[in-house]
Parts: structure tokens; C-alpha cells; sequence
């Protein structure tokens, strides 16, 4: 056991930071901090995610095949931190869990139209799982997919938290193909991968806490030809686990809250109060620090051995992967208050108003906070998930 | 970020496992709780000796297996799973500083600890000191005057290191726990552990290094500390996830139940976290990288998740936890003599604090 980076490592992660130092204009930011904007898909950021591509980021972990890097997860995981540190709101949902499990099962059309663009930068995917009345129970999902004579299906059905739908030009789709009675609820889903222009795809915006777009999708007769499955008709469960599964890496990284740390850390060191001592110098503010310090090493170090389960078995350890989704969300929440208490009131004033702190991020970012501990598989679920693999506990009890 | 097991880890851990959990049973342990016999397990130290494992860090000029720091604290790893009653971390982590301090005349005592003669043991708290990186105890011209709390095997150690002031000068020092001014008082612990208040009036000591031995030895040491209850911890968790499997209430499994699973679920997040964080100290310990840090989150760690651990699989074990029949209570002892051992949660936080304010703002470099 050898827990340090290899040279090579310590040099991407460096060459990484550059990049995206210079990438990261005012410009850029000015465009980002506009509420509802966060997420990308602005001019500027679609411009620098063209670079992204040209200059192969996006391709980090992709085979060479595709035209990638074929860097290891280790190294992904590298990039995934230095993107998020430097603020960039990088689509990972499209190029590292839709996109790969796109190319383990979709057919060559459909993959040699959609790759390319996914490395180039060119393409969203926006997700389109739950529904009003699916969320942590995705299998019951309702919207239809009903295949006529012609090759086409016909689709109905709503779609819920579709986040990046307004930008996206494809839609990743599951809808019930099959008899639920005769096959199962897990049985009888199939996957879509839609363009967002097809007849019949309606979207409406929702605004949320966190000054973060999301969309409810309606899909009203909306024709399909067969060539847009990926994986067979009714086998679309294996599917979404395999997205599902991809997406957890990316999901919670040591990046953003680490940035943040050190912003705070060098705000208290810049800060004077009226009795002269610097902010950083007080007891209670060491202690901030050193509380969300401690937490911010174990996310760090459990991301890491991920990225290692995942190097060395080609698989997440599902019981290490829920630890890592639970503290990281839980623990970044109550760090961020131990860090706006740092900061103190003025913490509170928005991006946009005079006499904020930190440019006003760390308002915005305890808005967004609360996604994390049921978006990506709800907490509840996680901690059910370890007491069974981890702890060889029986399945809780179900209604 | 190689978390590979080699062959040869795995070896030492199913070495030591078979030796400690052949010959450390509840029952076994049953014996020291009336504090009528000392707590240590003659036998099982033979046999520790025996097979190699008490010299597994010395080096093979000693005698010992030459390996490394952190091929000790899988032992220690194991210790901590059944509670061995044998003074491992005092002795080796005492043999470690030895090695790495001391001169040719130190090398008896070395080859003794691998053949199992010599227990040694370390002074390092104070009584009504907050800071053990700054002692009260003092030498001057070779003699060593002053009080410690918590001495283990203070009756039974050959050989004593002392963290103690010399000319404002905090260093490691080397002295005979059996010079008649060494005085100690036989405490009783809370888990009953062998340890005593030890006055020095004029006792001879040799001094083995300076501030920087110290924090070379504490380091190791606090670690140790952690790696022991990495093990402890799991072990609790272990019999919490049995224990709630097999009793049934209301007709099924209590461990179906959702509040009782999300409980010892936490209780695996929080080993987990243990785990990593103390394998990152011990791999920069053994790397000899700076480890001040790492170390300090190690402990703070050590303390919160020994707590949390310890309170929630007693509380998951009903009156069970509590029966001194059933093998969990004993755990709940080691769980708060280790967080408190070396500097507590808080002690290490601010300790971390203090280093952020010198200007480590950066996780990663």
C-alpha cells in the first residue's frame, strides 16, 4: 500500500490546474454567476466546452478508439477535481456515464452519430428517469412507448427534474415497452436516446433553491424509429445501472469544497478585526477550519479508493461508493455552515448585491447544497444499500 | 494511490489473526476483570514472540523481520480486534523509537523485545497538562525529576521512554524503570489495562533526540493508537450487524428494520472514513513524508468514530451491549481510552487549526 501520486500524476493535475486557470476568464464567470445560468449553457461556456474537446479533456478516460485519452479512472478522478476546484460546471453526466454506457450498448449508427460530438463538446444529454410518480422507485415509471407496424414507437408520458433540457439536443430516455405484468417492472423498460427536436417533446422550466434550472419534459405522441434503443427492446434496467453506476464517481468529489476551504481560509487570513487580530487567529475560526479539514480528508481519501476499486476491478465497491455519496453530501453541508459562520454575516448577501464576501458564492452554494443528499440516489437508499453489501444485513422491510 | 494489499500484509494479518483470535476469547478475558490478575497474557506474548510478529519492525540485525512501520500496525490492527491483553503498541512502538534513536549499546534491549524478555513502556501524559508535545518533567545533568499519568506496564517494562524538557528543549529520553527514585502508583484503568502514576525524583535518563524524536515518536505512536482501534471499531460493527441479524422482534429480524440498518449504516461510513484516513497517515509515516497533518486527522477521526461506534452498536445491542457475559462492553472501554489517549478529537482539531492558521490552506498540493 503506497497512498501518494505517481510523478505523472502530480504533473496532470498541475497541467490540469493551468488549463483551467486560463480557461476560467471574468468573462466566463461574469456569464456563470448569472442565476440560472450555474449549470452552463451560455455562449462563452458552450465556446470553452469546443475547447475542452479540441484540446482532448473530454476525452480523458475515453478509448483511444473514440479518439480519447485512455487515461485510467485515477487520473479521471484527477481531472474531475481540478475542473470542479476551478469552478467550471463541466457536463460530466454526458461524457461520463451517458456517453460510455452509450458505447457498451448502443449499435454503431447511433453511437458514430452521438460520440464524436459528445468528445468535440458539441452535444448535451440530459437524463429523462423520473416522474411525478417515480423518483426513488424508478422502475414504476408510467411513460409509454408503444411500437407500431412501421418501426416507430409512439411515446406519452411526463418526465421530471430533467436538468440541462433547455440546452441539451438529446434526451436519455426510459419509457415501458413491455407488459409490466408479464415481465416485471423491471422487465419491461427500454432506453432512448432522442434528439430534443422530435415532434411532441415539450419542456417547461422549474426554478429552484438553488437558482438552478431544472425542467419537467412532456412527451405527447412522440414518434421514435427503433434505431434510437440503445440495448434491446425491454433491457433497458441494465442499462441505467450501468449509467447510474458511471455517474457516482463524478458525483461527489473533494474539488469544489476544498476550493471553497481555501478561499475562506484566505478571506480569515485577510481579514483584520477591530481589535486588530486577524480573523484566522481567533480559536473558534481555527476550529471551523480544522472541523470541515478533517471531513474534507476522508472524502478525499474514499474517492481515491474508489477510483482504485475502479482501476484495479473495473467496479465501484457498492458499500464504499454509498459511504462516499452520504458523508460527501451530509458532511458538505454542515462544513459549508461551519464556513459561512466563518465569514459571517455578510456571507448572506447574494452574488449580485454590494458589500458581499467571496463574491457572493457562498450564498449561492449552501442553496445548492440540498440536492446532494437525495439527488443521484437518495440517501435513504445508500444507507439501505450498505447495511445489506456492507454489513450482510437482510433487505429492510418494504411497506 | 495504491491501496493494494501485498502478499507479505496479508501474511502478517493472517498470522497475527490466527495466533490472537486462537488465543483471545471473552472468556480468556473474563479473568483480568476483577482486577485481581495483571492484564497480560504471558503465554500469548511467547507466542507472539515465537512467530516473529514482536519483531516484525526491528531490523534482522536485531533479529527481527525488518519490516516497516506499517506492517506493525496490522498487528496492531489485529490487537485492537479482539483486545488482546499483551503490551504491543508500548513495546514495539518503544522498540521503534529505540531503533531509530538509540546506539549499539541499545541493541540487548532490541533483540530483547523480539525474543518476547522485554516489555517496554513510554511516559508521555501529564496530569493538568493539556499539551503532551510540551512536558513538565524534566532532566538536568542526566537525571530526571517530575510525575506522569498513565504509564502501561510501568511494573513490567525493562525499559522506559520519557518525553520530557530539557534547557526549554522538549526531547526523548531513556530511563530504568526500576531505579528506586522512579516511584509508581498502580492505577485502575478503565479497561483495566496495567498502567500507573509514575514520580521521578532524580532518576537516571539518557537522552535518545531532540523535539524532533519526539514528534518522530508521538507520531508513530498516536497512530499506532488509531490503527488499533480501526480494528476495535470494526469489530464492534461486526457484532452489531450479527447480533441485529439473528434477534428477532415483532416476528422478523430487528436489522430489517430501516431506523436500525441506517444506524449501523452510519457506524460504516464512519469505520470506513477510519480506515482511509488512518492508512493515509500510516502510508506517509512509512514513506517518512511529513505526516503532522495527517496525523492530526487520524486521531480527530480515531476519537469521533471510536464514539459514535462505540455508543450506537451498545445502543443496537440493547441490554446485550451492556452484559458483561457478551463480549461488546469491553469495547466500549478501549473506545473511550483511546479517544482520550494522546490528545483528544479536540486536541488534535485545534492542533490542525493551528497549522491553517500557519498557512496550510490546501488539501492538495
Amino acid at each position: 500500500m503506497k497512498l501518494a501520486f505517481t510523478q505523472e500524476q502530480e504533473q496532470l493535475r498541475r497541467d490540469i490546474r493551468a488549463y483551467m486557470q486560463e480557461l476560467m476568464t471574468d468573462e466566463l464567470r461574469a456569464e456563470l454567476h448569472q442565476d440560472f445560468k450555474g449549470e452552463g449553457g451560455g455562449p462563452l461556456w458552450k465556446e470553452c466546452m469546443r475547447k475542452l474537446g479540441r484540446d482532448g479533456w473530454i476525452g480523458l478516460g475515453w478509448p483511444k478508439e473514440y479518439g480519447g485519452m485512455e487515461k485510467g479512472p485515477m487520473e479521471q478522478y484527477i481531472f474531475f477535481a481540478e475542473v470542479a476546484k476551478a469552478g467550471f460546471p463541466f457536463p460530466f453526466l454526458t461524457s461520463e456515464s451517458v456517453g460510455p454506457a452509450l458505447a457498451s450498448f448502443g449499435d454503431e449508427d447511433l453511437k458514430n452519430e452521438v460520440i464524436p460530438k459528445i468528445l468535440s463538446g458539441a452535444t448535451n444529454i440530459c437524463i429523462g428517469y423520473s416522474e411525478p410518480g417515480a423518483g426513488t422507485d424508478l422502475a414504476s415509471l408510467k411513460t409509454r412507448a408503444v411500437k407500431g407496424d412501421d418501426g416507430y414507437y409512439t411515446i406519452n408520458g411526463q418526465k421530471m427534474w430533467t436538468s440541462l433540457a433547455e440546452f441539451a439536443d438529446y434526451i436519455w430516455l426510459a419509457a415501458r415497452t413491455g407488459d409490466e405484468e408479464k415481465l416485471g417492472k423491471h422487465g419491461s423498460i427500454s432506453m432512448f436516446l432522442i434528439p430534443m427536436d422530435t415532434p411532441g417533446i415539450s419542456i417547461t422550466p422549474v426554478y429552484t433553491l438553488g437558482s438552478v434550472r431544472t425542467n419537467a419534459t412532456y412527451l405527447q405522441d412522440v414518434r421514435v424509429h427503433e434505431s434510437r434503443l440503445v440495448g434491446a427492446e425491454n433491457a433497458g434496467w441494465k442499462v441505467i445501472m450501468s449509467q447510474l453506476n458511471r455517474e457516482r464517481l463524478a458525483l461527489v468529489s473533494h474539488g469544489p469544497s476544498t476550493a471553497f476551504l481555501r478561499k475562506v481560509c484566505e478571506y480569515a487570513a485577510d481579514t483584520t478585526l477591530p481589535n486588530g487580530e486577524r480573523l484566522l487567529d481567533q480559536d473558534w475560526v481555527k476550529m471551523n477550519l480544522a472541523k470541515a479539514r478533517q471531513g474534507f480528508e476522508a472524502i478525499r481519501m474514499i474517492c481515491y479508493k474508489q477510483a482504485y476499486e475502479i482501476a484495479k476491478t473495473g467496479n465501484l465497491d457498492m458499500a464504499e461508493a454509498s459511504s462516499a455519496k452520504i458523508f460527501g453530501s451530509e458532511f458538505l453541508v454542515e462544513a459549508t455552515r461551519g464556513l459561512m459562520e466563518v465569514l459571517g454575516y455578510a456571507s448572506t448577501m447574494h452574488m449580485g448585491s454590494q458589500h458581499n464576501v467571496l463574491g457572493g458564492e457562498m450564498e449561492r452554494m449552501y442553496r445548492t447544497l440540498s440536492i446532494l443528499t437525495f439527488g443521484g440516489g437518495t440517501n435513504e437508499i445508500q444507507r439501505d444499500i450498505i447495511s445489506i453489501f456492507g454489513l450482510s444485513m437482510p433487505r429492510p422491510m418494504r411497506a | 494511490m495504491d491501496f493494494t494489499i501485498t502478499d507479505e500484509e496479508r501474511d502478517i494479518t493472517t498470522l497475527a489473526s490466527q495466533i490472537l483470535t486462537d488465543n483471545v476469547s471473552p472468556q480468556d478475558l473474563h479473568q483480568y476483570d476483577s482486577r485481581d490478575i495483571t492484564r497480560f497474557d504471558a503465554a500469548l506474548w511467547g507466542q507472539l514472540a515465537e512467530s516473529g510478529l514482536l519483531g516484525i519492525a526491528i531490523s534482522e540485525d536485531h533479529g527481527g523481520m525488518g519490516f516497516g512501520f506499517g506492517h506493525l500496525c496490522l498487528l496492531i490492527e489485529e490487537c485492537g480486534r479482539v483486545l488482546a491483553p499483551v503490551p504491543v503498541v508500548p513495546t514495539c512502538l518503544s522498540a521503534l523509537a529505540i531503533q531509530q534513536f538509540g546506539g549499539a549499546a541499545d541493541s540487548a534491549v532490541l533483540a530483547d523485545v523480539v525474543s518476547g524478555k522485554a516489555v517496554l513502556s513510554a511516559a508521555i501524559h501529564e496530569d493538568c497538562n493539556d499539551d503532551i508535545y510540551a512536558p513538565t518533567c524534566e532532566v538536568a545533568a542526566g537525571r530526571l525529576t517530575g510525575a506522569k499519568h498513565g504509564v502501561p506496564y510501568f511494573e513490567q517494562a525493562q525499559s522506559l521512554l520519557v518525553v520530557a524538557v530539557e534547557g526549554g528543549e522538549t526531547g526523548l529520553y531513556l530511563a530504568d524503570p526500576a531505579h528506586e527514585s522512579a516511584q509508581g502508583t498502580a492505577l485502575w484503568t478503565t479497561t483495566m489495562e496495567p498502567q500507573s502514576y509514575v514520580t521521578f525524583a532524580g532518576t537516571p535518563a539518557r537522552k535518545l533526540g531532540d523535539a524532533a524524536a519526539v514528534t518522530w515518536f508521538l507520531e508513530r505512536y498516536i497512530t499506532a493508537l488509531c490503527a488499533y482501534q480501526v480494528g476495535a471499531c470494526e469489530k464492534m460493527l461486526r457484532l452489531t450487524a450479527e447480533y441485529t441479524t439473528e434477534r428477532q422482534q415483532f416476528g422478523v429480524p430487528i436489522a430489517s428494520f430501516q431506523a436500525v440498518g441506517h444506524r449501523a449504516a452510519n457506524c460504516y461510513i464512519d469505520a470506513t472514513c477510519l480506515r482511509l484516513v488512518v492508512q493515509q497517515a500510516v502510508s506517509k509515516l512509512d514513506a517518512g513524508e511529513d505526516a503532522a497533518t495527517a496525523v492530526n486527522v487520524a486521531k480527530s477521526w480515531c476519537g469521533d468514530a471510536s464514539h459514535r461506534i462505540s455508543t450506537s452498536t451498545q445502543h443496537l445491542h440493547g441490554g446485550m451491549g451492556v452484559d458483561r457475559d457478551y463480549s461488546l462492553w469491553r469495547y466500549a472501554l478501549w473506545a473511550k481510552q483511546n479517544e482520550l489517549q494522546l490528545g483528544s478529537t479536540t486536541y488534535h482539531l485545534r492542533q490542525l487549526g493551528d497549522a491553517i492558521a500557519a498557512g496550510d490552506f490546501d488539501i492538495d498540493l
